[in-house]
C-alpha cells in the first residue's frame, strides 16, 4: 500500500513541478498551500474572493508555491479533507470559514508539521493562526454615504444571519449615518442565507417598497444591487467590485483582498519565520478596500475619501464612546473605545436603531 | 429503430456481478474522457477517484465514517419505500435526531456525566427523529395530506430550527456569539475504535442495524406485510394488514434510524451543533436506498459506493485540481450507469428495426 | 403605486419560476413519470440561458438555449426511465446532481458577467385597468408565458383527446397500451415538456429576476416546484394557487421583517413551508382525504409486445 501512495505522491509532485517550473533545478521544493472553502468557487462572494486570493498568492510567489483547493466542504467532512491535504503535501492550510474553527482546533494538534490559518476564528494554537478583516470600517463609510444620498432618511439592510459580524456591521452603518444626520433610520430584513440571489432581490424589493432608498447588503450576490439599479435607488456591493452590475446605483463596494496576506504567510513558511498570529486587518492593512466611489458628487466623494482615510490612519474610530444599547444601558462612556473583544461580542443594537434584535 | 426490453427468466450470479462492474467501467471511461478534456491525466485521476480512498487503513476508516449515516438512513427509507410510503424528509429527521441527542449533551455539560450519557443520547436521537417523522405520518393517515410534500417541507423547518437553536438558546456562552453550541465533553463523544483514523462506534452500530433489518425484512411477518402493502395494497387490506398502523410504523422506524444517524454523526465527528452539519445525507440516502434495491444489505453496498465517490471527489480536487462540479458530473454519470446496468439484470435489451407495437 | 400593488407585483415575479417549473412537472407526472430532477434541469436552464444570451447577445437565443438544455436533461432521464425502465426516484435524484455539476462546469466562464435583464412588456389598453392592469399586464414575457402555460395545460388535459390519452398513460399504462397508444412515446414527450418548462423557469432566474450566473443559483426552487405539484393535486389551476401561496408568504414575511415585526427571522423563513403544509391539510380535510395522484405515477412500464 505504501508503494502505491509513494508512487502516486511522486506522480503528483511531478505534475505540480511540471506546471510550476520548466527547468529541472530548484533550490527548494515548492510549498503546497491548501485551501478549504465553505461554498462553491463560483458563488461570486466569500468563496470566490478566497479563490481570487489564492490566485494572487500564486502570482506573487510564482514557482515557489503550488496551491490545492477543495470547495463546498461541509463541517463534518473537514477532518478528512484537512488530513488528505496534509497527506498529499500541504504544509500550510487556510480554512476559510468560521464553521471550520472548532474542527481546525481539533485537527491542528494532530498535524503538528502543518501550519493552519483559520479565517474569522477566535483563538490560536502553536500551529494555528487566525485572520479576519475589519469590514466594519467600510460599513462606517457606507453609513456616511448613505446618509448623504438618502432622501427618505431610511437605509435598507439585507442581512444574512444574526452573527456578531452582521450585528456590529449594522451598528457601524448607523453610527456612520448618524454622524451626518441623527434622524437616519434603518430597516432590516434577514434572508437566512449568505447566498440566495432571488431571495436577496425579493428582500431588496420589499425594503424599497417600504421606502428605503439606499440598500446595504450583507449577502454575497449582486442581485440586490442590480435591483436597486432597476428601481432607481442606491446600493453598495459586497465582496468584489460590483460597479458593472449597477452603473446607476452603485456607490462603492467592500472588496475582499486576501491575496497579499496569503502570499505573506506562505512566504513566512518558506523562510521558516511563520509564527501563530491573530490578525484583524483594517482598511490600512489592504485585506479589503473600498471600490472607487461612483454616482456621487465631488463633495460627497471628497467627504467619503476623507472619512475612509481617517479610519485607515486611525484618527477616526467607529467605536468611540459613548455607546448605549437599545434599551438605554451604557456600554462605554464618552472618552472610551470598545476593545476588540467588545467589538466582536456585540449582540445588541445601539440606541436609535428601532429594529428588534432577533 | 427502437429499444425493446425483454424480461429475463432468471438472472445468473455472473450477471449479478457483471452489472455493477460494467457500470463502474462505463463511468470510468466517461470520467477518463472528461478528465482528459479538463487537462488531467486520466489514469492518475481514476486512481485518486476510485482507488485511493480504499488504499490504506486511514482511507478505509474514512469511507466507513462517510458511509455510516448513508447506510443507516437508507435502511430505514428502504422499509418506507417498500411499503409505498414516500418519506423524502430523512434530512430533517437526521437533523432533529441530532438536536434531540445533542440536547442531553448540552444540558449536562459541565455537570455530572457518566457512562449512561452516550446511550441516552443515542436513544434521544432515535426518538427525536422518530417523533419528527411521525408528523408527516399523522398528516397522511389523519388528513390524507401527501407525505411527499409534508416530509420535504419539514426538512426546511428542521434546518431553520437548528439554525435558531444554535444562534439563540443553545449558543455556546463562551463562543463569541458565534452560531455553535459547546464542544461535547469526552463522555458525550463516541469512542474511536482504531488508531490513526476516525472510525467510531457508529459504524458497528450501522452494521448491526443492517443485519437486524435484513432479518426483519426477509424473515418476519412484519417484513412480509410491508412488502405486501407496497406491492398490492388491496390484497394487503384483505389479508388484514392495518395500513395506517404500518404507515406509522415505517415512518417511525425510518425517522428513528435517520435520527440515530444524526446523533452518531454529531457525537462521533462534529462534537458540537452548528448550522450546515449535514452535507445532505438525508437526500443522498434516498439514492442509496434505491441503488441498494430497497434491501438492507444492498443499502450497505450502495452506501459504501457513494461514500467512495464523495471521498474520491475530494481527492480529485486535491490531487488533480479538478473542480467539485466536475466530480458531481461524474457522480451523476456513475449513478446513471449503475441504474442502467441494473436493467440488464432484469431485461434483455434489443435494438429492433421499427416494428409496430 | 400603492404598497399593496408593489407587494403583489413582487409576489408574481417570485412565484413565476415556481409556477412554470411546476406546470411542466405536472404534465410529466400526469403521464405517469415522476422526475425528481427538476432542480437539475432548472439550473441547467439558468446556466445555458445566460451563457447563450451573453455569447450571442440575444435574450431570445438565451431562452431557446435554456429550453433546449432542460429538454436535453429530460431526454437523458427519459432514456433511462423509459428506455431502460430504471427506477425513477433514483434516476431523478441523480439527474439533480448531474445538472448541478454540469451547470457549474459549463457556467464557470460566465460567473459574475453582468447583463441587462429582459424588460417588461405593456399590453396596450389592458394595462390601464386600475389595480389589475399594472399587476397583470405590465409584466415581463415570462409572466405572460406562465399564464398561457397554465391555461394551455388546463385546456389540454381537460378538453382534448390527446390530454385524455396522456392521463390514461398515467393512470393505467397497460390499458392505454392495450388500446393501442404508444405509452412510452407519450411519456417521453411529456418528460420533454417538463424539461422545457424547467429550463424556461431557470432562464427566468438568470435572465430576468437576477440577471447573472453563479453556481447553485436556483437555491432549491426545483424542489419547491415538485412540492407544488403535489399541493395542486396534479391540477393546473391549483398549481397557480400553490405557487402564489408559497411565493406570497415568502414575500410577506420579508415585508413583515422590514416593518419590524419582532419574530425570529428563522421562524419567518419557515413560514412558507408551514403555511403550505397547513393549507394542504385544510384542503384535504375539506375534501375528506383520499389520494389524487395518478395511479401509475412512478411505476415503470415495459410493454410486452
Amino acid at each position: 500500500m505504501t508503494i502505491t501512495r509513494r508512487t502516486l505522491g511522486l506522480g503528483t509532485a511531478a505534475l505540480a513541478g511540471a506546471a510550476a517550473l520548466p527547468g529541472a533545478l530548484q533550490a527548494q521544493a515548492p510549498l503546497n498551500v491548501g485551501f478549504i472553502l465553505i461554498g462553491p468557487v463560483g458563488d461570486f462572494g466569500w468563496s470566490t474572493m478566497h479563490d481570487v486570493g489564492r490566485r494572487r498568492m500564486l502570482e506573487v510567489l510564482g514557482n515557489r508555491v503550488t496551491a490545492t483547493q477543495v470547495e463546498s466542504v461541509a463541517p463534518p467532512d473537514f477532518d478528512r479533507v484537512a488530513n488528505q491535504l496534509a497527506r498529499t503535501g500541504s504544509r500550510l492550510i487556510f480554512t476559510t470559514s468560521f464553521s471550520y474553527f472548532q474542527p481546525t482546533m481539533r485537527v491542528a494538534p494532530t498535524l503538528p508539521n502543518v501550519m493552519f490559518e483559520n479565517a474569522t476564528g477566535t483563538s490560536t494554537l502553536p500551529n494555528l493562526s487566525i485572520y479576519n478583516a475589519r469590514f466594519y470600517e467600510g460599513r462606517y463609510v457606507q453609513g456616511v454615504i448613505a446618509a448623504r444620498k438618502s432622501r427618505s432618511k431610511t437605509i435598507g439592510y439585507i442581512a444574512s444571519f444574526p452573527v456578531p459580524e452582521v450585528i456590529h456591521a449594522i451598528n457601524t452603518v448607523m453610527r456612520g449615518a448618524w454622524s451626518v444626520d441623527p434622524q437616519m433610520r434603518i430597516r432590516v430584513v434577514w434572508v437566512s442565507a449568505w447566498f440566495n440571489p432571488a431571495r436577496e432581490a425579493d428582500a431588496a424589493r420589499a425594503l424599497i417598497d417600504q421606502g428605503c432608498d439606499v440598500i446595504c447588503q450583507h449577502t454575497d450576490s449582486p442581485a440586490p444591487l442590480q435591483l436597486a439599479n432597476e428601481r432607481g435607488v442606491f446600493g453598495f456591493g459586497q465582496a468584489s467590485d460590483m460597479t458593472r452590475f449597477a452603473p446607476r446605483a452603485h456607490l462603492t463596494s467592500s472588496v475582499n483582498n486576501w491575496g497579499d496576506y496569503y502570499a505573506e504567510r506562505a512566504r513566512a513558511v518558506l523562510e521558516g519565520t511563520w509564527r501563530p498570529g491573530d490578525v484583524w486587518g483594517g482598511l490600512n492593512s489592504g485585506m479589503f478596500r473600498l471600490a472607487p466611489f461612483t454616482n456621487m458628487t465631488p463633495e460627497e466623494t471628497a467627504e467619503a475619501e476623507r472619512i475612509r482615510d481617517a479610519i485607515a490612519a486611525g484618527t477616526l474610530h467607529p467605536f468611540d464612546g459613548p455607546i448605549l444599547r437599545q434599551d438605554g444601558t451604557e456600554v462605554i462612556p464618552a472618552g472610551q473605545r470598545l476593545t476588540d473583544d467588545q467589538i466582536r461580542a456585540q449582540n445588541y443594537f445601539y440606541r436609535g436603531i428601532d429594529v428588534a434584535m432577533p | 429503430m427502437r429499444l425493446v426490453l425483454e424480461q429475463r427468466g432468471e438472472t445468473g450470479l455472473a450477471l449479478r456481478m457483471a452489472s455493477p462492474l460494467l457500470a463502474v467501467a462505463l463511468a470510468l471511461a466517461s470520467a477518463a474522457v472528461m478528465f482528459a478534456a479538463l487537462g488531467a491525466d486520466p489514469l492518475v485521476a481514476l486512481h485518486a477517484y476510485f482507488l485511493l480512498p480504499l488504499s490504506d487503513s486511514w482511507g478505509l476508516q474514512e469511507v466507513a465514517v462517510k458511509a455510516t449515516p448513508l447506510v443507516l438512513i437508507s435502511v430505514g427509507l428502504a422499509f418506507c419505500y417498500r411499503a409505498g410510503v414516500w418519506n423524502i424528509g430523512a434530512e430533517g429527521q437526521f437533523l432533529v435526531g441530532a438536536l434531540a441527542g445533542a440536547w442531553l449533551a448540552i444540558a449536562t455539560h459541565g455537570a455530572a456525566q457518566g457512562p449512561w450519557l452516550l446511550p441516552a443520547m443515542l436513544a434521544a436521537g432515535a426518538l427525536g427523529g422518530s417523533a419528527f417523522a411521525l408528523i408527516p405520518a399523522l398528516l397522511r393517515t389523519r388528513f390524507g395530506a401527501s407525505e411527499i410534500l409534508t416530509s420535504l417541507m419539514l426538512v426546511y423547518v428542521a434546518e431553520l430550527l437548528l439554525d435558531w437553536l444554535v444562534r439563540g438558546p443553545w449558543r455556546d456562552p463562551a463562543g463569541f456569539n458565534m452560531p455553535q453550541t459547546v464542544t461535547f465533553s469526552p463522555a458525550a463523544t463516541l469512542p474511536l475504535l482504531a488508531e490513526g483514523g476516525r472510525l467510531n462506534l457508529g459504524t458497528p452500530i450501522a452494521l448491526l442495524v443492517v443485519i437486524v433489518a435484513a432479518f426483519v425484512a426477509t424473515r418476519t411477518l412484519k417484513g412480509f406485510e410491508i412488502r405486501l402493502l407496497g406491492e398490492a395494497p388491496r390484497a394487503a387490506r384483505f389479508a388484514g394488514v392495518d395500513a395506517k398502523r404500518l404507515t406509522w410504523g415505517v415512518f417511525a422506524l425510518s425517522g428513528a434510524l435517520a435520527g440515530l444517524a444524526g446523533i452518531l454523526e454529531v457525537s462521533g465527528t462534529l462534537r458540537q451543533l452548528q448550522p450546515g452539519l449535514s452535507p445532505g445525507y438525508g437526500f443522498t440516502a434516498i439514492i442509496v436506498a434505491f441503488l441498494g434495491r430497497l434491501n438492507p444489505v444492498g443499502c450497505l453496498v450502495a452506501g459504501i459506493l457513494l461514500a467512495v465517490t464523495f471521498i474520491g471527489g475530494e481527492n480529485a480536487q486535491i490531487m488533480l485540481r479538478l473542480p467539485l462540479d466536475a466530480t458531481r458530473v461524474i457522480q451523476g454519470l456513475l449513478l446513471f450507469y449503475v441504474l442502467a446496468c441494473d436493467t440488464l439484470l432484469l431485461y434483455r435489451v434489443r435494438l429492433l428495426r421499427s416494428v409496430p407495437a | 403605486m400603492t404598497l399593496i400593488e408593489a407587494i403583489l407585483l413582487t409576489v408574481i415575479t417570485a412565484s413565476t419560476p415556481l409556477l412554470i417549473a411546476a406546470i411542466g412537472e405536472l404534465i410529466a407526472e400526469r403521464a405517469g413519470v415522476l422526475n425528481l430532477g427538476v432542480e437539475g434541469m432548472m439550473i441547467m436552464g439558468a446556466a445555458a440561458g445566460i451563457a447563450a444570451a451573453i455569447t450571442t447577445g440575444s435574450s431570445a437565443a438565451g431562452v431557446a438555449a435554456a429550453i433546449l438544455a432542460g429538454m436535453a436533461l429530460a431526454a437523458i432521464f427519459g432514456l433511462l426511465v423509459l428506455g431502460l425502465a430504471t427506477n425513477q426516484v433514483a434516476a431523478g435524484l441523480a439527474l439533480a446532481i448531474f445538472g448541478l455539476g454540469l451547470s457549474g462546469v459549463l457556467g464557470a466562464p460566465f460567473v459574475g458577467v453582468p447583463r441587462a435583464g429582459i424588460g417588461k412588456i405593456e399590453v396596450p389598453f389592458l394595462s390601464d385597468i386600475p389595480f389589475l392592469g399594472p399587476l397583470l399586464f405590465r409584466q415581463d414575457p415570462f409572466v405572460y408565458a406562465s399564464f398561457a402555460l397554465v391555461a394551455g395545460v388546463a385546456w389540454f388535459l381537460g378538453r382534448t383527446r390527446a390530454g385524455l390519452v396522456l392521463r390514461a398513460c398515467g393512470e393505467n399504462a397497460a390499458a392505454a397500451h392495450a388500446l393501442g397508444y404508444k405509452v412510452l412515446r407519450i411519456r417521453f414527450l411529456a418528460l420533454l415538456f417538463g424539461g422545457a418548462c424547467a429550463g424556461l423557469a431557470g432562464a427566468y432566474l438568470s435572465l430576468v429576476l437576477t440577471p447573472f450566473w453563479t453556481s447553485g443559483m436556483t437555491s432549491g426552487r426545483g424542489w419547491i416546484a415538485l412540492a407544488i405539484v403535489v399541493f395542486a393535486s396534479w391540477m393546473s389551476w391549483r398549481a397557480v394557487a400553490g405557487a402564489y401561496l408559497f411565493g406570497g408568504v415568502t414575500i410577506l414575511q420579508l415585508h413583515a421583517q422590514g416593518a419590524g415585526v419582532p419574530i425570529p427571522p428563522q421562524a419567518m423563513a419557515a413560514l412558507p413551508y408551514l403555511v403550505t403544509i397547513l393549507a394542504l391539510v385544510l384542503i384535504m380535510q375539506a375534501r375528506g382525504g383520499g389520494s389524487t395522484a395518478p395511479a401509475g405515477l412512478g411505476t415503470p412500464f415495459v410493454p410486452d409486445r
